[in-house]
């Protein structure tokens, strides 16, 4: 995918955040990466805005134009993008698109959520569905896997909690980490059970936040010194097929090998990955289905260090959603600032050195035991 | 086909996901079946989405066994008594994996591959507050010991 560049990126901190509205941060982000890429906002030729909950919560629909007219984004396209967790980088996959198809040669992208707000609850996939009105609650879908996945595999609690540990480790060098303070496997097993075998410490928690990027064709990025390529940015859906193989997530594979085969690439080739560990076992997963270790091996994996800064393929150094939390239209654009920063060297303490290669993957909605959406990017400098 | 027998008066949670069976009288989960394509869906899908042909109802039994499971100690939703179990029934009639509440009373007999019935009975209360029926798997061993 020669021809489209990531030359801004910016978030706010990842917290809750009593007096922060949705409109409000999702501002603040747009316009750290607007000032990052030093473009005037005349410039954007197409606004993106990501987000799940406002109009459910607080009854904002469209804020993508409110949003995008205070920025000075006025009289270009502006789309509101809705993908479950994935929405912030579905949104940056349209964007990408629409720079490559020559439509425009800067486009805004910026997923915001506000949704530490009382009575939220745990989230689910939606309230009509047979599955909800039967209890199913995303901490419940993903202790399903975790349940299959021990019972074929072997894995331990223990090396599930450790992506738990590893990933707060990592956080405590991430300043827009909601959670800094490192956890012992201890703690992260002795926190409440939610549903066994997932703990507290293994579920992402809740947070507000907003993150930002600006893309832009080669002909605007071609003399940015701090421009990083796009080689890849996929998005696909459930494949629902019934009986779903609960162990190998068939939609998650199909969703990495396309990004590297589009990308000209291999698992051997990345430095760095940001995925989508809503739950602990949600990362054992996708390491698989990266191809970073062998099906099965993923517990082996984390246990063995080499997801760890310093190790042969760290992942989720910027503490993950597990550390961060998960505004959930935010978290997609969130994974892409953290690959922008460790390809731009400017990743401070938690910097995995001499990254060249990265890759942010996705994952949101929950139907039929399947994703509903997975999203990859793979960034290079 | 009526919901369930005995303290039935109360309503499903959701039309068309359970019924009584017309063999033995006991509950069963229905469905919907392609017949040109070979397909059996649940819930019931009125579409097959292989072929955008319309399906016809069908009972997809009360047997099966335990793919997954897992008991949710969170604060229950849609009134669900706390705590509750969930999980993935590989059923014995057509092959395939459904989501079901599982009988929580007995935790201890809730295993990968455990042998599960049907059974409905008035569980938590539907959208607008009000108590309803809903269907849950139970260990078989569990059924015969009542």
């Amino acid at each position: 995918m020669s021809g489209v560049f990531l030359i801004g990126a910016g978030m706010t901190p990842f917290q809750r955040a009593a007096l922060a509205d949705l409109t409000g941060l999702a501002r603040e982000a747009a316009l750290l990466a607007l000032r990052d890429a030093g473009l005037p906002a005349a410039q954007v030729g197409a606004g993106y805005f990501a987000n799940v909950l406002g109009p459910q919560l607080t009854g904002e629909t469209t804020a993508g134009q409110f949003v995008m007219a205070a920025l000075g984004v006025r009289r270009v396209p502006v789309v509101n993008v809705e993908n479950a967790c994935t929405s912030g980088s579905t949104a940056l996959w349209l964007a990408v698109h629409g720079v490559q198809s020559g439509e425009f040669d800067v486009a805004l992208v910026v997923g915001a959520e506000k949704m530490s707000v009382p009575g939220l609850g745990l989230l689910h996939g939606g309230s009509k569905e047979i599955e909800t009105q039967l209890g199913l609650v995303m901490p419940a879908s993903f202790a399903l896997r975790a349940r299959r996945y021990m019972y074929e595999f072997g894995t331990t609690a223990e090396q599930l909690a450790l992506v738990s540990v590893k990933n707060r480790r990592h956080a405590t060098h991430n300043p827009l980490a909601q959670y800094r303070e490192p956890v012992t496997l201890a703690q992260v097993l002795g926190s409440p059970m939610i549903a066994d075998p997932i703990t507290r410490l293994q579920c992402c928690p809740t947070a507000d936040g907003a993150a930002a990027v600006v893309l832009a064709s080669s002909k605007v990025a071609r003399l940015r010194r701090r421009a990083v390529r796009i080689d890849a940015s996929i998005q696909c859906s459930g494949s629902y097929e019934n009986p779903v193989d609960l162990a190998r997530w068939e939609t998650d594979r199909r969703g990495c090998l396309l990004a590297y085969e589009r990308a000209g690439i291999g698992p051997d080739d990345l430095d760095v990955v940001e995925c989508h560990d809503a739950f602990s076992i949600a990362e054992i997963m996708h390491t698989e289905a990266l191809g970073l270790c062998e099906p099965g091996g993923g517990g082996l994996l984390v246990e063995g260090g080499a997801t760890t800064l310093g190790g042969r393929i760290p992942v989720n150094v910027s503490g993950g959603l597990l550390s961060r939390g998960h505004p959930l239209g935010a978290t997609g654009c969130a994974q892409v600032v953290e690959i922008v920063q460790q390809l731009r060297g400017e990743a401070g303490a938690r910097q995995v050195l001499g990254a060249r290669v990265g890759l942010a993957q996705c994952m949101g909605g929950d139907q039929a035991a399947d994703a509903k959406s997975c999203t990859v990017v793979v960034l290079s400098v | 086909m009526r919901a369930s027998a005995g303290r039935a008066d109360l309503p499903a949670f959701a039309p068309g996901i359970f019924g009584v069976s017309g063999n033995d009288g006991l509950p069963v989960l229905l469905g919907s079946r392609c017949a040109p394509c070979d397909r059996a869906y649940f819930p019931r899908s009125s579409l097959c989405p292989n072929c955008l042909g319309e399906t016809v109802e069908q009972e997809l039994g009360s047997r099966g066994r335990i793919y997954s499971y897992t008991v949710v100690r969170t604060k229950p939703p849609l009134g669900l008594p706390a705590p509750y179990a969930v999980g993935y029934i590989d059923l014995d009639s057509c092959g395939l994996r459904v989501f079901s509440l599982l009988d929580a009373a007995r935790p201890e007999c809730l295993q990968i591959g455990v042998p599960v019935r049907l059974a409905v009975s008035p569980l938590g209360h539907d959208g607008r507050g009000n108590p309803c029926l809903r269907p849950y798997f139970t260990p078989v061993d569990a059924v015969a010991a009542t």
